[in-house]
């Protein structure tokens, strides 16, 4: 993100002599350890709310906590991941709550996001006989929100985000052994699905190659 | 280690969580299991074709701008967040 270069930044700090130089040093602080994972946070809420408007409000509410909570974020771990259990924990309250049925996948909404994005399985340069490129993205998105939400999380969490165990084990209030076999299952059911996809594109998996 | 031990290791291996030592007892089990190896594989393809093939979205720039006001050095702005203290 942008940070203002040091000069600029000395007038500035000149010119708002109503803003304390805790909240300044804050700020900054925050710019660079938090803000820094929008991307990252918007796209997780887009994978929970499936709507962009409530994937918004949700990246903004935690936002606006994290900002007021910043104190009590431990300096040196990963500002990302305290993140994410703060927006996870604001969708919990507010979405769970709600009307709204969790888990429910609006298949139209997925066919919106990936409706324009041109996919690579016919021009593909590397001369494959895999399945896996043969693979569309809006098949390996359905693939993975069909699967449990237990196991959705986890494989969210680690193979999207790159969370460690621990990490994740936090995030989700599990021991690190539950995210292990989380993992280990949500796997083996995703590749149950992926495989189902290769075979329609004409791709025998069974072939150990 | 039998396939059970090696199966409870499996993903800690894809994701390279493992000790060294659990490596070292899982790398051998491989090289004398033809299924788990194959299924290590998978495992790690399914890895990758997540990785590969979800796309990430950029947030959109109303939102941004919304959040860079959060730390904006700007008094008014700043003035702003100050309601959430």
């Amino acid at each position: 993100m942008n940070k203002p270069a040091p000069t600029q930044q000395k007038k500035t700090l000149e010119k708002n002599a109503t803003l304390s130089r805790e909240e300044r040093k804050k700020q900054l602080e925050f710019q660079n350890e938090a803000v820094v994972h929008l991307h990252s946070l918007y796209n997780y809420a887009l994978h929970i709310t499936m709507n962009p408007d409530d994937a918004e409000d949700l990246v903004q509410e935690t936002y606006l906590k994290a900002y007021r909570f910043f104190n009590s974020f431990e300096r040196g771990t990963n500002c990302k991941a305290w993140l994410f259990k703060i927006l996870k924990n604001n969708y919990i309250n507010r979405f769970r709550k709600d009307s709204k049925e969790p888990g429910k996948v609006d298949y139209d909404l997925i066919k919106d996001f990936y409706h324009s994005i041109k996919d690579t399985r016919n021009d593909t340069t590397e001369a494959d006989s895999d399945y896996f490129h043969s693979l569309l993205h809006e098949e390996v998105y359905q693939a993975l929100h069909s699967l449990p939400e237990e196991f959705r999380e986890v494989i969210q969490l680690c193979d999207i985000e790159g969370f460690t165990y621990e990490e994740i084990a936090n995030m989700v209030d599990s021991p690190i052994g539950t995210v292990r076999s989380r993992l280990y299952r949500g796997r083996k059911l995703l590749r149950v699905q992926l495989e189902g996809y290769a075979q329609k594109h004409g791709f025998n998996t069974d072939d150990n190659q | 280690m039998d396939c059970t031990k090696a199966s409870v290791l499996m993903s800690a291996a894809v994701d390279g969580e493992l000790s060294f030592s659990e490596e070292e007892h899982f790398l051998s089990h491989l090289s004398e299991c033809k299924e788990c190896s194959g299924e290590f594989d998978d495992a790690k393809k399914t890895k990758m074709i997540i990785k590969e093939k979800i796309i990430r979205f950029k947030a959109p720039q109303a939102l941004i701008d919304s959040i860079m006001q959060l730390t904006n050095f700007d008094t008014r702005e700043t003035e702003e967040t100050r309601l959430y203290d």
